[in-house]
């Protein structure tokens, strides 16, 4: 009898120990989304009024850059993981395509986020001004942090795939690397209408 | 499906537009709040789902993210509710 349900696979694609990582940052990002939400009930005016001096364009920008490049990265993953036999190269050319595409989206994240950065700082405002921009510089920050970090994931990967380095049975480290990329994008989702559209 | 990639992706794309008018327009209300916290939720179980992979993968995995989009979006949801005394 023909098998029509498809097997669960037993653990997560990538290397194990990312996905330990990805459930603590879950987990710290959490607490500060968290932290964030019961802060505000404080001072909800204070908060109201702080946010209104964010650029919510940018912030919209930027979840559609991050949506859009963790598409790229799955992408990328596909291109190796269903290469026909013998397109070995052509798939690992395909796949560093699409991972440039990601980088290129990321570097516009940073770009966009440093120009919000330098809007908040040249009007005097900093981690001491109010409890929200603790929070939103906490936040944001600390996810500039991780984007930055997924960006020299990438880079490595890319540089990789550029050398025909993955094979159809071998692209673990390209997994793993996706599967960080991915969270960065997940935390944002989160972020995004937290800081910037709810009020 | 054939192009799931693709509708996840366009549906993430859909709920962001969404997500910026309500802010851009200012119609923040309570009812648009809970819809907002919906279409996150739903955003973050399509990255869940098909970006990282994990509909694919034994529940457990699948359920540890999941669980904490959600208790993340319910302690949101509460603390933008309930009455401040």
């Amino acid at each position: 009898m023909p098998q029509t349900l498809q097997a669960k696979s037993p653990y997560p694609v990538g290397d194990f120990a990312i996905w330990i990582i990805i459930y603590v940052e879950l987990i710290t990002f959490g607490l500060l989304f968290i932290g964030y939400a019961i802060a505000r009930r404080s001072d909800v005016a204070l908060f109201n009024t702080s946010q209104l001096s964010l650029n919510q364009g940018i912030g919209f920008v930027n979840t559609l850059i991050l949506i859009t490049s963790s598409y790229f990265i799955v992408k990328a993953v596909q291109s190796i993981k269903k290469m026909p036999d013998n397109q070995h190269i052509h798939a690992n050319q395909k796949a560093s395509r699409w991972l440039l595409g990601a980088m290129l989206l990321g570097m516009l994240f940073l770009i966009l986020k440093t120009v919000e950065f330098s809007a908040i700082f040249d009007a005097g405002i900093n981690l001491s001004t109010n409890t929200f921009f603790m929070f939103y510089l906490l936040l944001t920050m600390f996810h500039f942090m991780h984007v930055l970090l997924g960006l020299v994931i990438l880079g490595n990967i890319y540089q990789k795939s550029k050398h025909h380095g993955y094979t159809k049975e071998d692209h673990t480290g390209m997994e793993t690397g996706a599967s960080y990329w991915h969270l960065v994008d997940l935390l944002w989702i989160v972020l995004f209408p937290l800081i910037y559209i709810i009020h | 499906m054939k192009n799931s990639l693709e509708i996840a992706w366009g549906c993430l794309v859909f709920f962001s537009i969404f997500a910026f008018s309500l802010g851009y327009f200012g119609i923040i209300n309570h009812f648009f709040v809970a819809i907002l916290l919906l279409t996150t939720f739903i955003k973050g179980q399509l990255v869940i789902d098909y970006f990282m992979g994990l509909k694919s993968v034994k529940l457990g995995y699948r359920l540890i993210p999941s669980i904490w989009l959600f208790v993340v979006l319910l302690v949101i949801g509460m603390s933008y509710y309930l009455p401040i005394n």
